[in-house]
């Protein structure tokens, strides 16, 4: 069973790059939220094995939400993937908040899929489920 | 200085002469008009002698001539006369007396004159008895005896010696007092041109001394007003104070920037600008770094200046209203002519605008980073899709396309990329995360990052180090060295060298990328360390280089405390030094990456 990946991308094209990139490339399923808030709601109900999370975003930004997902008990133990289009963004700074590590855009779609496994740990048989879409896009 | 000495002797020397003169004369003036006065006196006498001795004279005659009529007619009120001279000639002859007592000669020929008279008068007497008791031959008895023609010869022998002496000595005192006159006018004339004179002197050196005494005061005004006009025209406020940090003088910005007048600041300590905790903050900081107790006051702000060290901090000044601002604080220490410390002179830069600009750019670094990156993600992404044919097997075309469109956002996203990184770190906002870094480390993280390159490029890199260490931000210096090895990457023909040392030299550690390609003009060797300067125009296109790359490195490396340049022979190669100051050194390591 292939893993699930939420994306949480206030940008559109971005979101489905990054979907696209991530089912065709790394073969894992992908749900994805607009927002932060959308996001965090979607992680409690759909509960993902991973969250890839925009550090800038409107109203409720990347460090809010890494923070709520934290403090919430459903979600606190699912591992969130820092993206950032910050040249300097304190990779320290965000692991000490609870991240698992950091993606800087832009990022190269056909090496994305690794980059994520390397920094969750997860083996390349984790994605295999390669042209199955497992989104749960709203 | 030493012209104001020099006036001071000649006016002091002119004093002494001029009274000493002044002394001399007034002193010659008393005794010739001392003088004078006994020689009036004198003159006086003189002619009062001779006028009792004619008088004198003239009485004895009357006398005489009385006696002859009373002898001739025998009547007695011809012997009137007679009588009255009698008495006239005693007074005459005591009033000599005291006219010639002062002169022993005059005093010893009157006293020979004197009995001469008295026989003169004895032989009148004579001579009316005669008269009386014998008749008129017994009178001409006494005269035909010829004695009364002798004594009466005799005192006007006497009378008239007497006479022409003193008349004599009144020629002679005369004369002593002309002399003496025309002295005196002499030295007082002199007196007075030499009083002239230096009144005349003493003019001309006051009125130098105050022409120049003016135009000293003139040029200090206007030295004071132009230093004034400075002052107030500084976009700096402005404040002096003394020892203890009391304000001294205030120029018009300070006035401007924190609403109180100069009256209100002047006289207060200089703490009532600055924000307490903030100086109590400084206060325990320079404790610290200094070793020794600084208290939490005006101490805080004054204290390296007082011990020679420039200083200079962003600190928070207070209004009189209770709102602050941000301020570059200068402090230097005021000392006198003799290096005697005499108060502080604190300027101060306003850092409002600045901070605003600072934190403008941070939010266009921000903007930039975030709405272009976005935008350049989903390119990158979308065509990294396309070209890696995950979205299905593009027509040969439009492959190619889509590999050219790729290439150009890579491109667009490494200039994107290097201008924030420059901007950036030039700004400061970037800190150097300086640890003592093993350069063999440095060499080798930095060669294996390209070598990748360097490999699909047909280019061996050569690594040389000895062990040393300096003390650098890993992260940015291998940034640094990548962009130095990737521009070598770039210029070197395929199936080139390139050597990559790093060795301790006597200026710290020297670093060293040396290439084969085609090298750089003499006139461009300073010129491509600048942003977007490349040896030939084109190589932005051909070579894919942003013209950013040498700029980031010399930022690093100067922001390391080092320095970076060039050298090259045209078609034989470039080499690029690095030079950082060296933390500690070990052996010699050699190892080789292809």
């Amino acid at each position: 069973m292939a893993k699930t990946v939420l994306v949480i991308d206030d940008d559109r094209d971005i979101r489905e790059v990054a979907k696209t990139s991530l089912e065709l490339v790394g073969g894992f399923g992908v749900i994805v939220a607009e927002s932060g808030l959308r996001g965090v709601a979607l992680a409690q109900r759909a509960k993902p094995d991973a969250i890839i999370l925009d550090l800038m975003m409107p109203d409720f930004d990347g460090q809010q939400t890494l923070a709520h997902l934290k403090q919430v008990s459903e979600t606190a133990h699912i591992p969130v993937i820092m993206l950032t289009a910050k040249v300097q963004a304190s990779k320290l700074e965000l692991v000490g908040k609870g991240a698992a590590g950091v993606l800087v855009k832009p990022f190269d779609p056909m090496q994305l899929p690794t980059q994520v496994c390397e920094i969750l740990g997860w083996s390349a048989a984790d994605g295999k489920d390669i042209g199955h879409s497992g989104s749960a896009k709203k | 200085m030493l012209m104001g000495g020099r006036i001071r002797l000649w006016i002091i020397a002119a004093s002494v002469v001029g009274l000493a003169a002044l002394a001399a004369v007034s002193w010659l003036s008393y005794r010739n008009t001392r003088e004078l006065i006994a020689a009036n006196q004198r003159l006086a006498q003189a002619h009062k002698l001779i006028e009792d001795l004619t008088a004198l004279h003239l009485l004895l005659d009357d006398a005489e001539s009385s006696c002859r009529g009373y002898a001739l007619s025998g009547k007695d009120e011809y012997l009137k006369p007679y009588d009255a001279a009698l008495v006239q000639v005693d007074i005459a002859t005591q009033v000599l007396r005291h006219d010639v007592a002062h002169d022993t000669n005059r005093s010893l020929q009157f006293q020979q004159l004197e009995p001469t008279i008295q026989a003169r008068l004895e032989v009148l007497k004579e001579l009316v008895k005669a008269r009386r008791n014998g008749g008129f031959e017994a009178a001409v008895r006494v005269v035909q005896s010829n004695r009364g023609k002798i004594l009466a010869d005799e005192i006007r022998q006497r009378i008239s010696t007497m006479q022409v002496e003193e008349r004599n000595d009144l020629l002679d005192l005369e004369r002593e007092s002309r002399e003496r006159a025309r002295t005196t006018i002499l030295a007082v004339g002199l007196t007075c041109v030499l009083g002239v004179s230096l009144l005349l002197a003493a003019s001309i050196v006051i009125y130098r001394l105050n022409r120049r005494s003016e135009k000293d005061h003139v040029a200090l005004q206007n030295a004071e007003r132009i230093q004034r006009t400075i002052l107030n025209s500084a976009a700096y406020s402005m404040l002096s104070t003394n020892t203890e940090g009391v304000i001294q003088t205030v120029n018009a910005a300070a006035e401007k920037w924190l609403g109180y007048t100069g009256a209100e600041l002047a006289g207060s300590n200089v703490t009532i600008v600055h924000d307490a905790q903030e100086l109590q903050s400084r206060g325990d900081q320079l404790t610290r770094a200094m070793g020794m107790p600084i208290s939490g006051d005006s101490q805080a702000l004054v204290t390296k200046a007082r011990y020679g060290v420039a200083d200079e901090f962003e600190c928070t000044y207070v209004r009189k209203d209770g709102t602050r601002f941000p301020v570059l604080l200068a402090v230097t220490a005021l000392r006198s002519g003799a290096n005697d410390l005499s108060g502080y002179l604190m300027i101060a830069a306003d850092l409002s605008e600045r901070q605003a600009i600072r934190k403008m750019k941070d939010e266009f670094v921000s903007i930039v980073s975030h709405e272009l990156r976005t935008p350049l993600t989903s390119i990158k992404g979308a065509l990294g899709l396309l070209a890696g044919g995950v979205t299905g097997v593009l027509p040969p075309k439009a492959a190619e396309m889509a590999n050219i469109a790729q290439g150009n956002v890579e491109r667009l996203s490494r200039l994107v990329n290097d201008i924030l990184d420059l901007q950036r770190i030039e700004s400061g906002r970037i800190t150097m995360d300086k640890r003592p870094c093993n350069i063999a480390d440095l060499v080798q993280e930095s060669a294996e990052a390209v070598h990748l390159v360097a490999e699909a490029e047909g280019l061996t890199i050569l690594t040389s180090c000895r062990e040393a260490c300096v003390e650098a931000d890993r992260e940015r210096m291998v940034q640094a060295f990548v962009n130095l090895l990737g521009n070598a990457i770039k210029f070197s023909p395929r199936g080139g060298r390139i050597e990559f040392a790093a060795e301790r030299t006597s200026g710290g550690v020297l670093f060293r990328v040396k290439d084969e390609g085609r090298g750089i003009p003499r006139e461009k060797l300073e010129t491509i360390f600048e942003r977007f300067v490349q040896v030939d125009a084109s190589d932005a296109r051909e070579k894919g280089g942003t013209g950013l790359g040498l700029a980031i490195c010399r930022t690093i490396v100067e922001q390391h405390g080092g320095r970076v340049w060039a050298e090259s022979e045209l078609g034989r190669g470039s080499t690029f030094y690095v030079q950082l100051p060296v933390a500690q050194s070990n052996s010699m390591a050699t190892s080789g990456i292809a």
